[in-house]
């Protein structure tokens, strides 16, 4: 700072030379309008740079002087000599306040000539003595959070004032709680379309602890060449009785987007309001949504308050959870070893005991789990940075969308789920979307889009990674696969199996070790990583128009619903979500399939794996034998047992370190005697199988999708 | 033992039999001691990982020792115990199940008394003896049970996903490389050193000799 | 790729504190101690947006803004003027000119960071 008051000391010195010189000048040729124009700018500047390094007096003695030869442009004050010998004098005070030390006692100087001047000043242009500064930006208002309506409607030639609308959203996503409904329903068809316009208006709702003038502010630039309407919500207003928000009817009155006989118009029918009101032409569906997020935001803030007042959320260590849930999972082997043993002793007292422990145990295991449950949208919102940044390292436009964030998975598989989505999305940047130009090359908007979207299904949840770049490149797939001799070069693959084969250990179409991938790190990985959630991973893609990354993966890992099978004495669990169907390996089977171990099971070619064999157990087989026909991704295989034994709800329990290479197994589990079983991984059985040629195998290795 | 020595010097030893031999673990390493209990065997492993048990809930894998010391397979006797050890994992403290033929006493040791592992007439590699002590006349192996069930011990199986079992290296074709310089047991000066290049079967005969 | 900001200012302490601020935070400066030599600066330089004061000797800022609008390369380019009058008139002449939006005299470091973000992001 003292740098730039030297530097200012300097200027000034010059410029007080030049006002000196200009002055001299004027009083020889007083109509010299230019020179006037000269000796206020000088002032002006000493005036504007004084205020910027702390020189308040200069600044107020200053203000007064530019005052007057403002009024001196505009010729409402004449120049003459008193003018000029007052504004001299006016620089050598300027001179002694620069160089003037702080213990210096004020001259009476000052105040004379100020009000030397102020008298040159006619009445009506007397300014009041407050002089504008920024300061007041410090002392922002905080108080109790209020919701606002905004509607920001920028003017269509707003682009011509260098005016970049996102930017004064993202600076109203910044004060609090906020949803941003685009309304493009006003852009043309690209015939009639001008780039230089802008079509779009937005509406917000916002909920913040700053007040009105403070999000005015943010548009200052622009409001006088927007339509810029904000109002506050009031909460009181807009609930009814039951703490419920405005129907949406009455949200779009209130907004003035319908009148009230459009409403009972639209009511008469029996669909839905906002479905109604758009079939009738009157409402575009971003209007319509626009007012659904305000109902929405308004009833989540409403329920926010209740939780607040209710005190009702409290903050839990995550160990204590998971100690909750291992302490349930014992519970729940116990429970089923007391059901075990009344079932036994056939008291009917003792039953009821145990029934109800068993109805109890299981409310507190659901209960339990659901308290780890987190949505997964939290981990979506990481990955926003994750594409900003890779996408600006690599001169890449890429937005990310994501759809349905409030799907709920256990904590931990959010947590583990992390790495394999990283290194995904990485993926889709790095290879799938294409350069801005390339992209417009091919007729697609330079921005690429990565699209993420969790969805439940049955026991699990899909998560998938869409992008619309430029999809897997069969060619190099097929190359790097007969090279890796994994097929070979005459071999009839159909698209999806090429497509599987990018998840096989060291299998990488990289050309280049770039920043993004090919750093070893391969799909392998990924596929692993979802494995080890016990989940699976597929992949579909079209050339030129992107691909879609499918994970599917259990709601939890502490559970999971069993089918018991035996074998040799011991128990195995197959998990149940893949289980098809089980039927008995009879002769029949093993006779029509000519020494091979393919079943025809009601039409359907389906082979079977020999688990005795695989487990190179050495009992002899019993009479019968079992088949449990699983579905794996698009394929059905069977397992050979000796005998099934039934449903059973697992608590899993890892098999630790010891057997982390015992990747046929998922884990294991405490069975009601109290001995343990440990849980098959039906896809690593497949392609443990595989590799040992128990399966009837096709030329090339890997007959499933993945 | 002099009952009059302080025990502050010396250290505790749980004291155990495999295939007739004394062995023994530093008592800090052993959790608890249990009966044989029923055993799952995890298929398609090595055939020292025996296989897992429910210990209170907890499932904890059980080895069987005679084998990973390149012994014949224990068979289960009413004296067979389970030694819980915990040993450090990836970083982790682990629970272990260490199968025993059976298990002896806790004795003390007076560090001094134990000398470093001989270079011969063990049958055990090298590294997995952290010395040897003497009770009662008898020799005691006692076990670096860390080294016995480390990581590179443990990890016999390719993680490829192809089960097979890397062949151990059986014998003492290359031992001179696991030798480091110890004072040998057996003083070679001493004038019954006759039995360099015997074959003795256990210690106890080196012992008796 | 850092962006390039150009200040245009008579004051040499004004141009000098600007400089520095916006250098701190990362851009690049090209300065300029007039109108004319803004002009002239901005045909030579790739410059991703202009702060300029109102007041200056050989083109004044208005003057200034609007030749720039003018230019194809600089249409949509933020411009905000420094002005010291809160004055109606000179905010609206500088805006029907084309600028962006304004910064008032004296203001701090951060003040003018805070509309740099606002208008270039």
């Amino acid at each position: 700072m003292d740098n730039f008051r030297s530097t200012y000391k300097e200027e000034t010195e010059e410029l007080l030379a030049d006002l000196e010189s200009a002055l001299l000048e004027l009083s020889e040729d007083k109509e010299n309008m230019e020179l006037v124009s000269r000796i206020f700018r000088a002032m002006h500047t000493i005036k504007g740079s004084g205020a910027m390094f702390g020189f308040d007096e200069i600044v107020a003695f200053t203000h007064d002087v530019e005052t007057v030869l403002d009024l001196v442009r505009d010729k409402i004050i004449p120049v003459n000599k008193n003018l000029v010998d007052l504004t001299l004098a006016a620089c050598d005070q300027i001179r002694q306040m620069i160089e003037k030390k702080p213990e210096d006692n004020e001259t009476d100087n000052v105040s004379e000539i100020t009000r030397s001047f102020k008298k040159l000043i006619p009445d009506k242009n007397v300014s009041d003595e407050k002089t504008e500064t920024a300061d007041n930006d410090d002392l922002e208002s905080i108080s109790e959070p209020k919701t606002y309506r905004i509607r920001f409607r920028p003017g269509p030639d707003i682009f011509q004032y260098g005016t970049r609308p996102i930017l004064l959203l993202e600076e109203i996503r910044q004060m609090g709680d906020c949803r941003i409904i685009g309304h493009t329903h006003a852009i043309p068809d690209l015939k009639k379309l001008n780039p230089e316009s802008c079509y779009i208006h937005w509406n917000i709702i916002l909920t913040t602890s700053k007040d009105i003038d403070t999000i005015t502010d943010v548009f200052v630039f622009v409001e006088d060449m927007s339509q810029l309407n904000i109002e506050i919500i009031e909460e009181s207003d807009l609930l009814n009785d039951d703490g419920e928000y405005k129907k949406v009817g009455d949200i779009l009155i209130d907004r003035g987007d319908i009148t009230p006989d459009d409403l009972r118009d639209a009511l008469n029918s029996q669909k839905r309001i906002g479905e109604m009101l758009v079939e009738y032409q009157r409402l575009d569906p971003d209007i319509i949504e626009s007012a659904l997020a305000e109902q929405n935001h308004m009833r989540n803030l409403v329920k926010k308050r209740k939780d607040i007042v209710s005190a009702s959320s409290i903050r839990v260590a995550s160990e204590k959870l998971d100690l909750l849930v291992d302490l349930v999972g014992e519970m729940v082997t116990v429970q089923a070893s007391l059901t075990q043993k009344a079932l036994n002793m056939d008291d009917p007292e003792l039953l009821t005991i145990a029934e109800d422990v068993e109805r109890l145990t299981a409310e507190l295991r659901d209960n339990t789990i659901s308290i780890r449950m987190l949505p997964v949208g939290t981990t979506f919102a990481k990955f926003k940075r994750l594409v900003y940044d890779l996408s600006q390292e690599l001169g890449k436009e890429v937005v990310l969308t994501t759809r349905g964030g409030e799907t709920e998975l256990d904590k931990t598989v959010i947590e583990r789920l992390n790495d394999p989505m990283v290194h995904i999305i990485r993926n889709s940047i790095g290879h799938g979307i294409e350069l801005p130009d390339v992209r417009k090359s091919l007729g697609k908007p330079a921005k690429g889009n990565i699209h993420l979207c969790a969805e439940h299904s049955g026991a699990n949840v899909l998560i998938k990674i869409s992008d619309d770049g430029a999809g897997l490149d069969l060619d190099a797939i097929r190359k790097q696969a007969v090279k890796n001799k994994i097929i070979k070069p005459d071999t009839n693959i159909s698209e999806n199996e090429l497509y599987s084969l990018i998840f096989l250990p060291g299998f990488s179409t990289a050309s280049s070790i770039d920043e993004v991938s090919g750093r070893g790190v391969g799909m392998d990985v990924v596929k692993q990583g979802i494995e080890n959630l016990r989940g699976s991973i597929d992949i579909s893609s079209r050339q030129g128009t992107g691909t879609t990354i499918t994970l599917k993966l259990p709601l939890t890992l502490a559970i999971i619903d069993g089918l018991m099978v035996e074998l040799d004495k011991t128990c195995y669990v197959i998990p149940l979500a893949a289980v098809e169907e089980c039927l008995e390996l009879t002769s029949n089977i093993v006779v029509n399939g000519h020494g091979r171990n393919i079943a025809s099971v009601r039409g359907e070619i389906v082979p079977y794996i020999y688990l005795r064999e695989l487990f190179k157990l050495e009992s002899t087989p019993p009479e019968t034998e079992q088949i449990v026909i699983v579905r794996l991704n698009n394929n059905r295989v069977g397992f050979v047992v000796e005998n099934i034994i039934g449903e059973h709800q697992t608590v899993i329990k890892t098999l630790g370190k010891i057997y982390k290479n015992a990747k046929v197994f998922s884990g294991s589990t405490i069975l009601a005697d109290g001995t343990v079983a440990v849980i098959l991984d039906p896809y690593k059985l497949v392609e443990i199988a595989e590799s040992e040629e128990l399966l009837e195998r096709n030329q090339y290795v890997s007959w499933l999708s993945y | 033992m002099n009952i009059n020595e302080t025990n502050e010097t010396s250290v505790q030893y749980l004291t155990f039999m495999l295939e007739n031999e004394n062995f023994a673990l530093e008592i800090n390493k052993v959790r608890e001691v249990l009966d044989y209990t029923t055993i799952t065997r995890v298929p398609r492993m090595p055939d020292f990982l025996r296989g897992v048990i429910n210990l209170r809930g907890n499932v904890v894998p059980v080895i069987d020792l005679r084998l990973k010391l390149d012994m014949s397979a224990i068979k289960k006797t009413v004296d067979t115990c389970i030694v819980i050890v915990e040993i450090m994992i990836d970083g982790q403290i682990t629970q272990v199940g260490a199968l025993a033929d059976s298990v002896k006493e806790v004795i003390n040791l007076d560090p001094a008394s134990i000398s470093p592992a001989p270079r011969i007439g063990t049958k055990l590699k090298n590294e997995f003896i952290k010395g040897m002590g003497q009770q009662d006349g008898r020799f005691l192996i006692i076990l670096d049970i860390d080294r016995v069930l480390s990581e590179e011990e443990l990890d016999l199986v390719k993680s490829s996903g192809d089960m097979e079992i890397l062949k151990q290296k059986k014998g003492m074709e290359n031992i001179s490389e696991h030798i480091k310089p110890v004072k040998p047991v057996i003083d070679l000066d001493a004038p019954d050193n006759d039995f360099i290049g015997r074959d003795f079967t256990s210690l106890d005969e080196v012992v008796a000799e | 790729m850092a962006k390039t900001i150009m200040t245009a200012d008579d004051s040499a302490s004004v141009r000098q504190m600007v400089s520095f601020t916006l250098k701190q935070a990362g851009y690049q400066v090209v300065e300029a101690v007039d109108g004319q030599e803004a002009f002239d600066k901005l045909q030579n330089n790739s410059v991703n947006m202009l702060v300029t004061d109102l007041n200056m000797p050989n083109m004044d800022g208005i003057e200034l803004i609007k030749k720039v609008r003018g230019e194809s390369k600089y249409r949509f380019m933020p411009i905000i003027m420094l002005t010291t009058e809160s004055q109606a008139a000179k905010k609206q002449e500088g805006k029907a000119a084309g600028a962006t939006g304004w910064i008032v005299k004296p203001f701090k470091p951060e003040q003018l960071l805070a509309v740099i973000k606002k208008v270039l992001g």
